[in-house]
């Protein structure tokens, strides 16, 4: 190419000829170049991005229809490369759409919608086309059959990058086992260097869609592994789709609805377009609209007798060959009415003058036409304007502090008058255009008064004086005005900002709930103790969100190093970039020794055996990238995902607690036990009598429910009729010593069948064992008896079921 | 002593051992009150003049692992003792402390002498028995007497009568851990005189201060063993000497006095046979600083800590030790009984002696 040198001279010439190397880029040409950018930059991650659109398609599209995902994932090394091979049992897709599904980047049926959904833009699953066909050249395989049809159809296909369009290899129909569903095969480069992500986005995709079924294969497993659905498990609940809310719309966005819409009125717009936006909520939108886009009147006090201004004489001249009578009422009665408000802005004024002009004009025969109107209102406003300084004089004062001299206040009150004079007609200003008068005026009595006004009290003037501005009755501009009116529309976008609208509706929203995320954990995670946590709605950015967080603890879990976060966003696993991601960011700067678990120095991820789990569920989860990896730092899904997680973590705290006052329990327990027989021995050894018992004192130190085992022999004259050999009386002393009720279920399994049972109690027999059942239930303090008699010989083992252990002492 | 003492001591251990055997058999869990042994907890009794401990109690309970295993020690002690007391034998606490080594119970071993002490202190309240009728020893008892003073000991090798002055050498009579076996026959003395330190014991014994003024010099080796508190009582109730102390003019001196005088607080259980409440503080006052112009070191910030500690402490609260500890922290200075040497080796014995105890009447 030519320098740029010599070819001066020749300007048109380089125009052209650089038009002619400058064209419109391919959408999927661009992302061919920019893989990276969805999670394709290697060949370890290309596979589970690939894994991870094809499987949340295959969740949405089942869940869609209504129909619980059965999905099967396999991932088979093929030598040069791999094969990624996912089935669903979906609704299927129809032949004349599945090339654009697979082979259209940007095609989908979410991307304008507000209501949750795993996938949003339509890139995924055609973008992992495009990195298949990219890397190995194959076309991709797909089979889809649709309920009821007799054959599936089958596709292979490739993506024309210069142009977005799919490329049909070869087309056809083929048989297949599954009814209805779409499988996808693709061939690419990859390895398996990600497994453990893979191992890992399967399992917390199983953990967080608990009515999932999910197959995983891949090269190194020697059978495929199953994912099991959790009993019972419901589908999510179906949400809707919603209208923005007027809080989330930015201005671009806003122009376009304004240019859209059928609507004529701004009133009918908001109401029709937006969420939330009833005719009282529009009613205060176009007020705060006004507001901004008119200014608000300045509303000045009725002139007081004392004062120089005469409302009454000024209307009086200002009314001419009206007669005397007519023109004293009509005059005498504007001020009557003026007087009776407590102020009164310009458009007031006019409607009083008018109102009068018709009751006076009625009584007296006469018409005060518009003309005399006129020029009473502007004689009046000429009244009531005479004298500002000694009416703002008193705003001022009331705003600014104590401290403030009588001078500046009234300084500062007269320069503002004059700014007033000066400034739009009717005494009229925006918030804005008040804040620049008082600044002007505050600058110039700073400098000539030498005062100081502070940032606070001009702010605190401006409060003052809107307070008693009053909004315009003016009509607000068209539909068909603002959409072509920049600022008027971003004065529009403010007022909806400012105005006080309830939250967006959630049945967009389709959280797990805290029992589904609880048992998800509980399927996945072997530990002894699980906690959830779903928060009510919020909403960011006019899109409503749900925060849910989990944590298991204990059991099976790895107990050396960090605990495991699991993030989630819209039920689609989170597998990269976890610095980057608010979840973490929250999960570190929790102070986890409060909930008793160990986190070194303070802060960062806590230590121990726990997992912890953050779903985030929204019609738009703010991501920090195309990829989808990581969670945007937004203030109020901060805030939620800390709540939630402080939710789950107060119950964990409390498990925790109670674990360790039984460990500690079980310690002084260990402990007693061992002393108290040493000190009963001693004793005896000291007194010369027999060893003490040594049971009650041990049950009463440890506020233990004892249960303890007398035998009695009885004389055989007391047995019953029949009675065999000499028998015994064996009594179970039940003593509660806990501060609450104990109901324990005590079974005795004796080796000969007892008689006289007492307390209800019944013998079942057992292979020639009898197991003797009470469910006895011992106040606090108090003792049960409960008694049987049973031959001489026979042996005994009882066993004391619904009391914990460390609390339980049994003396056989 | 009388083989009653022994079997009483004995029989009040097996009782205290039967109350914990008791216990257990009602299902209560054993427990054993004494009284709290802290300064807040004395008291003054007007009747015996002296400091007894007053109503808190704390409670060794087996209720929880601590107090449990307290208690199991008790119990392997009061066995040990009693078996001791039935064999005529003694030992002294340390060895108390290291047979525990080989008791069978791994709980009932003391893990440090306080330990064993302290458990000796309780028993002994408890069962109103002292260690000596225990036949417990402390590990040193070492204090001396040198006077005109005759008397009978009871030794394992029979009856002894000694002299205090004339059978004895420059050491002085020793004084036997069980003062009770002691008999006096007779005695020249006009005053007792308990001195702190061995150095200026020695100079009054060459200065032959014992002879010129017939004074029974009791060497108390810095803090008093109980015999030698004991002693000194007998000295005065017995033989109605007046009994004076001299000691260092700082405030763990000062400690010194009221223990002979008012009892200590961890043995005020035995106020009434140990504290001699009459005994008066010959010096070193801390107006005697001033007066006699001795050199001083400036207190420590524990001294100063001491003495304001003694303030509070009940035993102090009379207008005498109150102006004396106000003007020893007003003058910032403490003195040694041995600086009066700097007047010259006589001038305790020639002038400091014998003014103080003329201004205090003894002499």
């Amino acid at each position: 190419m030519p320098s740029i040198q010599s070819t001066l001279g020749e300007e048109e010439g380089i125009a052209e000829e650089l038009a002619q190397s400058q064209r419109q880029i391919s959408i999927a040409e661009f992302f061919e170049k920019n893989k990276h950018m969805l999670g394709f930059d290697s060949g370890a991650r290309g596979l589970v991005t690939a894994v991870k659109e094809a499987v949340d398609n295959a969740l949405d599209a089942t869940e869609e229809a209504d129909i619980l995902p059965d999905i099967y994932v396999e991932i088979d090394d093929t030598g040069d490369y791999y094969t990624l091979i996912v089935e669903d049992n979906g609704p299927g897709i129809t032949k004349e759409q599945v090339p654009k599904v697979f082979g259209k980047l940007l095609y989908g049926s979410r991307f304008h919608s507000r209501e949750q959904s795993r996938g949003q833009q339509g890139i995924g699953i055609s973008a992992a086309v495009l990195y298949s066909q990219l890397t190995s050249g194959k076309p991709a395989k797909i089979t889809s059959r649709t309920k009821g049809s007799a054959e599936a159809e089958y596709f292979e296909l490739v993506i024309d990058t210069d142009e977005n369009e799919p490329e049909i290899r070869k087309e056809g129909t083929t048989s297949w086992d599954r009814t209805h569903g779409t499988r996808i095969e693709l061939e690419m480069e990859a390895n398996m260097r990600a497994r453990s992500q893979l191992i890992r986005y399967m399992k917390h995709t199983a953990v967080v869609n608990p009515h999932a079924r999910l197959t995983f294969k891949e090269p190194s497993m020697d059978e495929a592994h199953q994912f099991e659905r959790v009993e019972d498990a419901d589908l999510p609940a179906k949400t809707e789709e919603i209208r923005p809310h007027p809080h989330g719309v930015e201005l671009g966005t806003l122009l376009k609805m304004l240019a859209g819409t059928d609507s004529h009125s701004v009133s009918g717009f908001v109401q029709s377009e937006f969420t939330r936006v009833g005719k009282k909520t529009a009613d205060s939108i176009l007020d705060n609209f006004r507001d901004r886009h008119f200014g608000r009147e300045m509303a000045w006090r009725a002139p007081q007798p004392h004062d120089d201004a005469d409302v009454a004489r000024a209307v009086q001249q200002a009314v001419a060959n009206k007669g005397a009578d007519a023109t004293n009422a009509f005059a005498d009665e504007v001020t009557r009415k003026v007087e009776a408000r407590d102020r009164v802005a310009h458009h007031e004024l006019v409607e009083i003058v008018a109102e009068v002009a018709d009751e006076v004009g009625d009584d007296h025969g006469v018409t005060f036409g518009s003309t005399v109107q006129e020029n009473a209102v502007e004689a009046g406003w000429g009244e009531l304007t005479a004298d500002r300084t000694a009416d703002l004089y008193q705003l001022v004062d009331k705003a600014t502090s104590t401290r403030k001299d009588d001078e500046t206040v009234h300084g500062l009150a007269e320069r503002l008058a004059k700014r007033f004079e000066k400034g739009r007609e009717r005494d009229r200003a925006t918030r804005k255009e008040l804040r620049e008068y008082i600044d002007r005026a505050a600058d110039q009595t700073e400098e000539y008064d030498d005062a100081t006004i502070g940032d606070t009290a001009r702010e605190n003037v401006v409060t003052e004086l809107r307070s008693v501005m009053v909004t315009v009755p003016d009509d607000v501009p068209k539909v068909r005005d603002l959409a072509d009116d920049r600022d008027a529309t971003s004065e529009l976008l403010e007022a909806m900002r400012e105005t006080d609208i309830i939250s967006p509706p959630t049945n967009c929203l389709s959280p797990i709930t805290a029992d589904l995320v609880e048992a998800g954990l509980r399927k996945e995670y072997d530990a002894d103790f699980y906690a959830a946590s779903s928060r009510d709605a919020d909403v960011h950015g006019g899109d409503p969100f749900v925060v849910e967080a989990g944590i298991a603890y204990g059991g099976d879990l790895e107990a050396e190093g960090s605990a495991e976060l699991l993030r989630f966003a819209n039920r689609v696993p989170l597998v990269y970039q976890r610095g980057a991601c608010a979840t973490t960011d929250v999960v570190k700067s929790i102070g986890w020794r409060n909930y008793n678990l160990d986190q070194p120095g303070g802060s960062g991820i806590p230590n121990g055996p726990a997992v912890i789990m953050v779903h985030v569920a929204s019609t738009n989860v703010p991501f920090t990238s195309e990829s989808k990896d990581a969670v945007a730092n937004v203030p109020e899904i901060e805030d939620e995902i800390e709540l939630a997680i402080r939710e789950a973590a107060r119950e964990l705290k409390s498990y925790l607690n109670k674990r360790k006052s039984l460990q500690k329990r079980k310690k002084k327990q260990n402990v007693i036990a061992s002393i108290l027989p040493q000190m009963a021995e001693k004793l005896a050894d000291v007194t010369g009598k027999d060893e003490p018992q040594y049971g009650d004192a041990l049950a009463r130190i440890m506020n233990n429910v004892l249960v303890e085992r007398e035998v009695e022999s009885v004389a055989p004259e007391e047995q019953r009729e029949g009675g065999e050999a000499a028998g015994r009386k064996v009594r179970l002393v039940v003593e509660n010593h806990t501060n609450t009720n104990e109901s324990p279920d005590i079974t005795d399994i004796v080796s000969a069948e007892p008689t006289n049972l007492s307390n209800g109690a019944t013998a079942v027999d057992m292979d020639g064992e009898w197991f003797i059942k009470w469910s006895p239930t011992v106040e606090s303090g108090d003792e049960a008896v409960l008694e049987y008699d049973i031959a001489e010989d026979a042996s005994f083992d009882v066993s004391v079921e619904g009391i914990e252990d460390p609390k339980l002492t049994v003396n056989q | 002593m009388s083989a009653d003492n022994e079997a009483q001591a004995q029989e009040k251990l097996i009782d205290l051992a039967a109350e914990f055997y008791d216990q257990f058999d009602r299902g209560e869990i054993p427990s054993m009150s004494v009284p709290t042994r802290t300064k807040s907890n004395i008291v003054f009794d007007e009747d015996s003049e002296v400091w007894v401990y007053g109503d808190r109690e704390s409670t060794r309970s087996a209720n929880s692992v601590r107090g449990a295993r307290k208690l199991l020690k008790a119990i392997y002690t009061i066995d040990f003792l009693a078996e001791q007391l039935n064999q005529d034998r003694s030992s002294t606490l340390r060895e108390l402390y290291y047979l525990s080594e080989s008791w069978d119970a791994q709980e009932a071993q003391f893990s440090n002498q306080d330990e064993s002490n302290q458990l000796v202190e309780d028993l002994e309240i408890v069962s109103e028995v002292t260690r000596e009728d225990f036949h417990m020893r402390p590990e040193e008892s070492g204090a001396t007497i040198m006077g005109p003073l005759y008397l009978r000991e009871q030794t394992r090798r029979g009856e002894r009568d000694i002299h205090c002055q004339e059978d004895v050498g420059e050491g002085g009579y020793q004084i036997p851990n069980n003062p009770d076996t002691i008999e006096f026959l007779d005695n020249d003395a006009d005053f007792v005189l308990a001195v702190e330190t061995g150095g200026m014991r020695d100079r009054l014994v060459e200065n032959g201060f014992d002879d010129d003024y017939n004074a029974i010099i009791v060497h108390l080796k810095g803090q008093p063993a109980r015999a030698t508190r004991r002693i000194t009582k007998r000295l005065h109730d017995e033989l109605d000497l007046p009994v004076t102390v001299f000691a260092d003019g700082d405030p763990w001196s000062y400690r010194i006095f009221s223990s002979v005088a008012y009892g200590s607080i961890k043995s005020a259980h035995l106020s009434d046979y140990l504290a001699t409440p009459e005994a008066q503080f010959v010096g070193i006052q801390p107006s005697d600083i001033v007066e006699y112009d001795l050199p001083t070191d400036p207190l420590s910030d524990s001294d100063v800590n001491a003495l304001e500690s003694e303030l509070d402490d009940p035993r102090f609260q009379t207008d005498y030790w109150e102006e004396q500890i106000e003007i020893q922290l007003d003058i910032g200075k403490k003195s040694e009984q041995q600086s009066l040497a700097s007047h010259g080796l006589d001038f305790v014995t020639d002038t400091y002696l014998p003014e103080r105890l003329t201004a205090m009447g003894v002499l």
